[in-house]
């Protein structure tokens, strides 16, 4: 295909970019082994297969991308055309989709399309493996993105989605029956999560679905992350972590994941393809691990350790803990449950817990390591004690104990707040007014400075997290000192939220209004009783011939008073009976 | 901001509560904290109110009420006379006789039609050790009636004015009423009232007879007196069970509920710290 390009971000959707699939592709892969790589990927897919000894075959439509391709890795043999045309012969061990089955085609000649499966299917050996990442129709990334029908935006939507919604499964039950269609196994399925092609979340089989399992905090707290990630500062329909929430809630994460990955063969491998429960990647260091639940306790494997980073606004990369992570469910669910109860005594209990917690890891009146960045969202609760999910970052000094706990708190009243969830205390109340209530219940105060740092940790943490720049962080920091209880979202811009953030922001308006309103009366009320107060203790000051001069003068005031009152009665009274 | 938040030296209570510099003298209170016990939604009928400001309440169950009527702004925060139990907790020793009555009152723009006598005589033949007769101020400045509960040979007191328009607050109010609970075994009205759940929860046995008598222009929104005897039919009776009535009081008065002193602060908006933050 000429005068395209699928790298160009301008012309259709991102590559598949990911360093939890590119371990997972390569897995499968041995020394020797042929492998053909349909469609567009990140480079980093085919060196790792390079790297594993694979003899590698790229196809891909577009000439301009051959080319590049030929170029930069001579190793790899590169075929350039429409799926279509692709010979027949089974001769690959190992065929990788992760781009899904829709930018096989090329606009030139005959369609693939509806049988690329098919295609692929006949090119692998007996032996061979499939790796197909499939995207659901009814996928959360769907449901949240304010862009509907991309079909005019984009140019490669010659074909669009609708064309072949009768085709194209739409749950991973049609996902597996159409791969039986064609023969082939599933011998690995995740759910992918927060988009197909840029997956940081990856569920497997056993997981799905299984919502007693110990790995459920910490494959709630993954996904927050991953969704906070991927739609930071990215306008949507509405927050896609509540979504997800709730879906994981229900155990129906299969049939809202934004895809799935499965490994199909034509019948069982000779040695059973690696499945992992809970493979949790990040996109901007690699570092991937896996979590797994084996002989009563929670494990962490390392798939891809995490590249060296340096370290910036005083904070470093964690490092990849010791002790095995702990099971138990988000501690902020827990607070945001009594919030929504009203129970202010269990809150009570709950902060003071938080409290503790955090004053037991101090040495010094200082908190080290990750455990400083703690916030009630990065915490399990096992219903004993709290412990740490997988953390990402740590200060590089040690933060006073005071601004860990504000912080804590902060965070969380920040997130009562920009979420619209509900909580006992006044509507109109800032986040600042919340942390202020929230240390009160452990017996603490707040203070001003102790506020500021806080927030300033909590913008080092952006900082790293999102990348911005000193300009962007301050903006932040202004944003985070101001946030009330009408601020739209901080970090998602969900439109739900806007409406909301709207709607409070009335509120408080009507409520200042007529408290302008009566301050005004009551204003003018005290100023009444002031007077008569005042003329009281005149009185009271003065001797007894001053209270009769007084008294006596008040009386002639008030006697004239009436009788003006009175003569002004009967002189009108005259002057409508003379009419 | 209302001079109700005064009435019974009720904001001086909880400045003492919350180890205010200056507590004689407390800060404006930043909403409108519920003054009396209150089968509707915490304010009194027909109150002026500035919509969308704070209701500091007593109970879980009040503040139900005041979001089915619309309130949005409500903190549960519990009774000031629960804090001051805080404050002062009960002596070692301490010993209790007779009981204290408190006739059903009226205030300066409503008042009680009753039979005094027909009460006075019910009093006489059930209680049977010696009679406190405590009348609301409206009452004891009404010679006529207090003469006849005098007359009937009670020991008529009065614990003090209840305050008005920020005018003469009695700031050792409930202090006062405090120590009149603890010297009598059991507390008793002719109707179930802010005494009764006071004397409960200050260790008092608690009972409700007699003739409830008629309010002036009284609101039956919530359904009046047919309705508190429906829905709280334990305190009613010559006898009541101790334990099942001194539990409803600790939910009436938000008594296991109590905010700490930094958290009072806050939520009354007397922080230390003020405006200086966003």
């Amino acid at each position: 295909m000429l005068a395209w390009s699928d790298w160009d971000p301008a012309r259709g959707p991102a590559l598949p970019r990911s360093a939890a699939l590119r371990h997972l592709v390569t897995e499968l892969s041995a020394p020797g082994q042929e492998v053909l790589v349909a469609g567009p990927h990140d480079d980093d897919f085919v060196t790792g297969l390079l790297a594993a000894g694979s003899r590698v075959t790229w196809l891909c439509r577009s000439l301009s991308d051959a080319h590049r391709i030929a170029e930069t890795y001579p190793a790899v043999t590169v075929l350039c055309g429409s799926l279509a045309k692709l010979d027949p012969t089974p001769r690959y061990d190992l065929v990788v989709a992760a781009d899904g089955l829709d930018r096989l085609d090329s606009v030139e000649g005959p369609q693939a399309t509806p049988d690329e499966l098919a295609v692929l299917t006949r090119v692998l050996r007996p032996a061979g493996a499939l790796v197909l990442v499939q995207d659901n129709p009814l996928g959360i990334h769907h449901w949240v993105t304010l862009t509907s029908n991309r079909q005019y935006r984009s140019d490669a939507e010659w074909y669009p989605p609708a064309a072949y919604d009768e085709i194209r499964p739409a749950s991973l039950t049609q996902l597996h029956e159409r791969l039986a269609a064609e023969e082939l196994v599933a011998t690995a399925t995740y759910a992918l999560f927060p988009t197909p092609r840029t997956p940081s979340v990856l569920i497997g089989a056993r997981l799905l679905g299984d919502t007693a399992s110990p790995l459920r905090g910490h494959l709630a707290a993954a996904l927050a992350e991953a969704f906070t990630d991927a739609y930071r500062d990215t306008p949507v329909l509405s927050d896609p972590r509540q979504l997800a929430a709730t879906a994981l809630r229900a155990g129906a994460e299969a049939s809202l994941a934004a895809g799935w990955l499965t490994v199909a063969r034509r019948g069982a491998p000779a040695t059973p393809d690696p499945t992992h429960e809970l493979v949790v990647g990040r996109g901007d260091d690699d570092y991937t691990y896996e979590l797994a639940f084996r002989d009563g306790q929670p494990r962490l494997t390392v798939l891809v350790p995490p590249r060296r980073r340096d370290e910036r606004a005083g904070l470093r990369p964690a490092a990849i803990p010791a002790r095995p992570p702990a099971v138990g469910r988000i501690f902020e669910e827990r607070l945001l449950r009594l919030c929504a109860q009203a129970d202010l005594a269990g809150l009570r209990g709950e902060v003071i817990r938080l409290v503790t917690w955090v004053e037991q890891q101090a040495r010094d009146g200082y908190v080290a390591g990750p455990t400083a960045l703690a916030t009630p969202c990065t915490l399990l609760d096992d219903g004993v004690a709290l412990h740490l999910t997988t953390p990402r970052w740590e200060p590089v000094t040690p933060i006073p104990v005071a601004t860990v706990i504000t912080r804590a708190l902060w965070w969380f009243a920040v997130r009562l707040l920009t979420t619209g969830r509900p909580h006992p205390w006044s509507l109109t109340a800032s986040a600042a007014e919340l942390t202020e209530i929230l240390l009160g219940m452990a017996g603490r105060t707040l203070d001003e400075p102790t506020l500021r740092a806080a927030v300033d940790v909590q913008v080092a943490l952006d900082t790293v997290e999102a990348g911005l720049t000193d300009r962007e962080a301050h903006t932040r920091r202004l944003a985070l000192l101001e946030l009330r209880s009408g601020t739209p979202p901080i970090d998602v811009q969900g439109y739900r939220e806007l409406a909301e953030a709207l709607w409070r922001q009335r509120y408080q308006m009507s409520h200042l209004l007529a408290m302008l309103e009566w301050n005004d009366r009551i204003i003018r009320s005290r100023d009444y009783w002031h007077s008569k107060m005042d003329w009281e203790l005149q009185f009271y000051r003065k001797s007894w011939a001053g209270r009769f001069l007084m008294l006596a003068r008040n009386a002639y005031r008030l006697l004239r008073r009436d009788l003006r009152k009175v003569w002004r009665r009967l002189s009108r009274a005259d002057t409508s009976r003379s009419r | 901001m209302h001079h109700a938040n005064h009435f019974y030296g009720h904001a001086y209570v909880l400045a003492r509560y919350c180890k205010l510099d200056d507590p004689f003298h407390p800060p404006r209170i930043n909403g409108y904290l519920q003054h009396g016990w209150n089968i509707g939604d915490g304010m009194a009928p027909g109150m002026p109110f500035v919509s969308g400001s704070t209701l500091f309440l007593w109970s879980e169950q009040t503040r139900r009420r005041a979001w089915s009527q619309g309130r949005r702004n409500t903190i549960v925060i519990g009774a000031p006379f629960a804090y001051l139990l805080k404050l002062e907790p009960e002596p070692e020793g301490l010993h209790r006789e007779g009981t204290i009555f408190y006739p059903f009152h009226g205030w300066e723009k409503q008042q009680v039609f009753g039979d005094h006598r027909g009460l006075i005589a019910e009093i006489r033949a059930t209680e049977p050790g010696p009679v406190t007769v405590c009348l609301y101020w409206n009452e004891y400045r009404n010679r006529r009636i207090r003469r006849l509960y005098e007359k009937a040979g009670f020991r008529v007191i009065c614990h003090g004015y209840r305050g008005y328009w920020w005018r003469d607050h009695d700031r050792e109010f409930l202090f006062r009423q405090l120590n009149e609970l603890r010297r009598h075994r059991r507390v008793a009205s002719n109707r179930l009232c802010s005494a009764i759940w006071y004397g409960l929860l200050a260790g008092c046995e608690a009972a409700v007879y007699g003739d409830p008598m008629v309010l002036d222009n009284s609101d039956l929104t919530f359904g009046g007196e047919p309705r508190i005897r429906r829905q709280w039919p334990e305190l009613y009776g010559v006898e009541t069970d101790r334990a099942t009535c001194y539990e409803l009081a600790r939910q009436e008065l938000g008594a296991d509920s109590l905010a700490t002193p930094e958290e009072l602060r806050a939520y009354l908006g007397w922080s230390t710290t003020g405006d200086e933050h966003a």
